[in-house]
């Protein structure tokens, strides 16, 4: 496909470090992302030119990878979402990132369908409408032509919702911040109503499937193993790709279809006025004098009833929790290789996202408790890193940190207080140490007056660039 | 079945009911008017869960061990105490000492009777009790209390353990330590999205009989074991699982009534191999019989149903339909999830079992062919039913045991199925040495062809597998006390436990045990008194030692779990000699000791299962976390 030049420059340079934004950057060429005249043998360059862009919205991720080419620089897309603590800045960062990649990108990959990965294909689709796209890669759970996929994903989003319809009657009896929490988990799934009564994440999907200017892209679905295919301005640039996840199980997928459709088959009655579930005739209704003084030795009638209630674990907070879950370990985990640099954004992999790629298999089963060789070959390779999850303790097996080059980079996209125990602080701290120091978190710049830097994050490290009052955090390699 | 007479462990002496007053004193003691108390209470029961469809005559009878009662039923063992807590009330307690009801076994079947459904927990449960103290030779307790950072419970509370037939309106069941009891659920299902039941149907999970054995299951094994709850790897969950789901269906199937008409109805067949040529036997190749072999299977249809219409998952089904070859062999390596991969356990037992009954049978097959019989199309005669049903319900009760004892005869932590075959094996030699049905190369083969295997076993044979047995005579434990089938007293207790402890001190190293690592305490030690097969009595004790290290996650995860080793000792009495008492002889030391990898493994489970991390915000739940939580595990999330 041939491609426009005039609009493939970047706003910054990031090597000049010089505050960008003015209408005259633009248009002047950068040495950055857009220098390398590439060859085939790009690979003999190194990996000048390669760059990664944090945009600071919230707790979500959006990152452009922007690779140097023959013809100047290509971008990709690596999800574009916010979701709790939304500081308001997405459009803003739609914007300058349409303008970074000229309004067009090689390549868009949703990691997973949760809101804080893809709102801003929703919020901000008339800006996608002007951009164009030439390949879309998503995990395979989305393609709609795989029928179990479609029902689980079906039956997730609609547990979800349910769920979410449970927390906002919890929350009408008063004000509760885990409810509220558990309430942004389901709702991270659906995306929540928009004003149509369209489920916000339905209005981004249909963005990401045929929202984009012009032709729209072709659209790969990918599980752990695969070829994947890249553009071919990328791959002539000497990019390559390897899908390490999610894996697929095809019978786990038709069990947890089926276990959501039975939660939905119960919760059901849960809307129920309690007149209507009376199970039995009134003339069957007791006291506590029907028993004797020994029924309720040893505990004592009042004690035994606090047991009785508090021995009832709180199902639907587990329900959110785990399908939370569910939709991480969906993530498609992207590892990068460039000019001998290797990257790997791993989306919000949890650890049965994980384990497939660290120990073949379920860990623990037979034959899967040791990092397997190629993970360790992978890992200790490795020089960038896109912390998972926002930074949680799950999201980043230890024995994943064990195994990543020392000196590697890292960067994090996350925002404090928007769930429990995310960012996990000794998990970065962690990784920080892994990584000597060169670890940036999107809370360390400021996004507008209204979200001033994170103190507690401290400042970003030396190995990062982030002109002032820009929505970014820039690496370049 | 009569045997199961022949040695009581608790005598449950009807105190409420005892004899009126003394009168004058006769001079004849060999005669009496008083009225013996009768040894069995037969009550009524579902034979199915009802919910699953109508069923003619759906009703069996269970025999328990006579008590006297209290309205609620209100017994030694087991409290029922029925306050539903959703609809926030009492319903009224089934007296089942009423004379109306003592002559009619209680209340009959009802789904809207919650008296039945009173008498029907009770029963069960009772019955699945009386089983398992049966098999183990002794009486078991209930756990008061998580474990010995937690304060003991009053007195008293480790003997009764509460059912609550209708404790919540929603579709789970489940065993509650907090509770000390069980919770029975009943839910109303969807009238537009009804799943497997009928629109609006209500459904109580305390009418199935499977759910209330295989909840009194979980609270038997926690009872016996103190750390056996602790999910320290793949195997944990699944096996409680697979292992309260395998007592549910050998008791169920040790009910031949439940039996009969299905295998009248079917021709018998339990399975193709039945209907296969005699040549393949005549040959004297014993080949394991997988249950899956037929759909038409009734046995396999019965199991299946396991639970289904109360909302529990249908993975049993899918186990047992899946063929034992190698490549069914690969779930092991696959399915995690507790009831999948716990289904394959159970598939593995039942593909013994059927082998087993299958051998048993085979013979009654070629009679009935021998004169002409035809299984192939007809009805099976109903004395040759009889008799099948016979034989499916001795073998089911026979592997109810097996199974049972296999419990004695684990580690005291981090329990795998391969352990579990060991312990199944071991135990079944130990007290059946002779196997003339061939049962413990039944569970070898159906095991190896499902995948399971144990750790450094150097290969798939009895001599492998068998727990190694410790050299007569060269471990002793002296000073220890056994007393009677009744149980100890608590001066008895702390004396076997200062004994106990100071024996793990001073052979550490026999043991295996890192004596700087840590203290090693006892558990729990079981006395045991059974009668072997050769008509002698044996006494002998089932020890746990455990020793608990306090190891921190690292690498970026804060706080620290608890890493146990620990071994099971399984010690004799041997009678006296030249009138002296020989020293309790330890028999078999059955080991899950320290090893950088098991502790490497253990800490990557709990992070893995998201267990590193404290909810609580004092940081202290005690080690709650690190135990299962039936409640959640029985809603699959
Ligand atoms: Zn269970």
């Amino acid at each position: 496909m041939p491609r426009s030049r005039s609009t493939s420059a970047t706003s910054s340079s990031p090597r000049q470090r010089k505050p960008a934004g003015s209408g005259t950057a633009r248009k002047q060429p950068t040495r950055a992302a857009d220098a390398a005249p590439a060859p085939a043998g790009a690979a003999a360059k190194g990996a000048n030119g390669l760059r990664v862009r944090m945009y600071r919205i919230g707790f979500g991720d959006f990152f452009l990878l922007s690779v140097p080419t023959g013809s100047g620089a290509s971008h990709i897309l690596i999800d574009c979402g916010v979701h709790a603590k939304d500081l308001g800045s997405m459009r803003a960062a739609v914007t300058q990132m349409a303008k970074d990649c000229g309004n067009r990108l090689a390549l868009v990959i949703m990691t997973h369908r949760h809101a804080d990965h893809i709102s801003g294909f929703g919020s901000c689709a008339d800006i996608f409408a002007q951009i164009e796209v030439e390949r879309v890669w998503m995990p395979w759970f989305e393609n709609p032509d795989n029928p179990k996929a479609a029902a689980f994903q079906a039956s997730l989003v609609a547990m979800a919702g349910q769920l979410g319809r449970q927390f906002q009657m919890r929350l009408a009896a008063g004000p509760d911040p885990a409810s509220e929490q558990l309430l942004s988990m389901a709702e991270n799934i659906t995306g929540g109503l928009g004003v149509a009564g369209i489920a916000a994440n339905q209005k981004a999907l249909n963005v990401l499937h045929g929202g984009f200017k012009g032709s729209q892209p072709n659209h790969d679905y990918y599980k752990a193993g695969d070829p994947p295919t890249l553009p071919p301005d990328l791959a002539a640039a000497g990019l390559t790709a390897d899908i390490l996840g999610p894996p697929i199980d095809d019978a786990l997928i038709g069990q947890m279809t089926n276990k959501n459709q039975q939660y939905l088959a119960g919760a059901t009655e849960s809307s129920d006025q309690p007149e209507r579930s009376k199970p039995f005739a009134n003339a069957f209704r007791g006291k506590r004098d029907d028993y004797g003084d020994k029924a309720f030795a040893p505990y004592g009638f009042d004690k035994m009833l606090r047991m009785l209630e508090g021995s009832q674990p709180d199902i639907l907070a587990a329900q959110a929790q785990a399908a939370d879950k569910t939709l991480n370990n969906q993530s498609l985990v992207v590892l990068f290789c460039f000019g001998g640099k290797n990257l790997l954004f791993a989306g919000d992999a949890q650890w049965g996202n994980w384990e497939n790629f660290l120990y073949g298999g379920a860990y623990g089963t037979p034959g899967h408790t040791q990092l397997t060789a190629r993970a360790q070959d992978i890992l200790g390779k490795i020089d960038f890193y896109k912390v998972g999850h926002h930074g949680s303790a799950n999201a980043t097996p230890k024995d994943a940190v064990k195994a990543m080059r020392l000196g590697c980079v890292g960067m994090c996209s996350t925002q404090e207080h928007a769930y429990n125990e995310v960012p996990r602080a000794p998990l970065l701290e962690a990784l920080r140490q892994r990584m000597n120091d060169q670890l940036a978190r999107s809370d360390q710049i400021a996004a507008g007056t209204d979200a001033p830097a994170n103190p507690d994050a401290g400042p970003l490290p030396k190995a990062f660039s982030a002109p002032a009052h820009q929505l970014f955090i820039d690496y370049d390699f | 079945m009569p045997h199961r007479q022949r040695f009581t462990c608790d005598d449950v002496t009807p105190s409420g009911a005892a004899p009126a007053a003394h009168q004058e004193v006769s001079d004849d003691i060999f005669s009496t008017a008083e009225i013996p108390f009768p040894s069995e209470r037969p009550l009524n029961v579902y034979a199915f869960d009802p919910s699953l469809g109508k069923f003619v005559g759906n009703q069996m009878v269970t025999h328990v061990r006579y008590e006297s009662l209290e309205p609620g039923p209100i017994g030694e063992r087991f409290a029922v105490l029925d306050y539903d807590g959703s609809q926030k009330t009492f319903y009224k307690p089934v007296n089942l000492d009423d004379p109306k009801l003592l002559m009619t076994n209680g209340l009959p079947p009802s789904e809207a009777d919650p008296r039945f459904h009173q008498q029907m927990v009770y029963a069960v449960a009772s019955e699945t009790l009386q089983r398992f103290e049966f098999a183990l030779g002794r009486r078991v307790r209930w756990r008061t209390r998580l474990d010995h950072s937690h304060p003991p419970a009053p007195r008293g509370a480790s003997r009764r353990l509460n059912l609550f037939p209708h404790a919540m309106c929603e579709a789970n069941a489940f065993y509650s330590p907090d509770a000390h009891g069980i919770l029975f659920g009943y839910f109303k299902a969807s009238r537009t999205n009804p799943g497997r039941n009928l629109p609006g149907q209500t459904v109580f999970t305390c009418l199935s009989h499977d759910i209330i054995v295989h909840e009194t299951t979980h609270a038997i094994v926690d009872g016996i074991r103190e750390h056996f709850m602790e999910p320290t790897n793949v195997d944990v969950a699944a096996f409680h699982e697979a292992f309260a789901d395998l007592a549910a269906l050998f008791l169920h199937f040790s009910h031949k009534e439940v039996l009969v008409d299905t295998l009248q109805k079917t021709g018998g067949k339990l399975f193709e191999f039945k209907l296969k040529g005699d040549a393949e036997l005549a040959q004297g190749a014993t080949p394991a019989i997988q249950s899956q072999l037929s759909t038409e299977n009734p046995l396999i249809v019965l199991a299946t149903q396991f639970g289904e219409a109360a909302g529990r998952q249908s993975s049993l089904r899918s186990a047992l339909m899946t063929p034992a070859t190698s490549d069914g062999a690969k779930e092991i390596a696959t399915k995690i999830e507790p009831h999948e991969r716990g289904s394959i356990l159970v598939a593995a037992v039942f593909d013994a079992y059927f082998t087993v009954y299958g051998r048993r049978t085979f013979d009654l097959f070629r009679i009935f062919r021998a004169g002409g019989g035809n299984v192939d199309k007809s009805d099976l005669p109903a004395p040759l039913a009889n008799r099948l049903a016979m034989e499916a319900s001795r073998t089911a009760e026979e592997f109810f045991t097996i199974c049972a004892r296999a419990l004695d005869y684990c580690p005291p932590v981090d329990i795998t199925f391969g352990d579990f075959l060991r312990a199944l094996l071991t135990a079944h030699l130990d007290y059946t040495p002779d196997d003339p049905d061939h049962i413990r190369d039944a569970l070898m083969q159906a095991f190896r062809l499902r995948g399971i295997v144990a750790d450094n076993a150097i290969s798939f044979s009895e001599d492998a597998l068998f727990w190694p047995k410790v050299v007569r005579g060269s471990l002793r434990v002296p000073g220890l006390i056994f007393g009677d089938p009744n149980g100890l007293t608590k001066e008895e207790k702390d004396h076997n436990g200062d004994v106990l402890r100071a024996f793990a001190v001073k052979h550490a190293d026999k043991l295996g045990f890192d004596k700087k690592a840590g203290e090693i305490a006892a558990p729990s030690f079981h006395p045991m008194f059974s009668t072997g097969k050769d008509g002698k009595l044996y006494v002998s004790m089932v020890v746990e030692l455990v020793q608990t290290m306090r190891v921190p996650f690292g690498h970026g995860v804060p706080g620290t779990f608890p890493l146990r080793n620990g071994v099971t000792l399984l010690i004799a009495q041997d009678p006296p000699e030249h009138d002296k008492r020989p020293d309790p002889r330890v028999r078999f030391v059955i080991p899950k000791l320290y090893q950088p990898e098991r502790e490497e493994r253990v800490r990557n489970f709990y992070i893995g299962s998201g267990r590193a991390t404290t909810t609580s915000p004092a940081g202290h739940d005690g080690d709650k976390r690190f135990r299962l939580d039936f409640a959640l595990l029985h809603a699959g999330v």
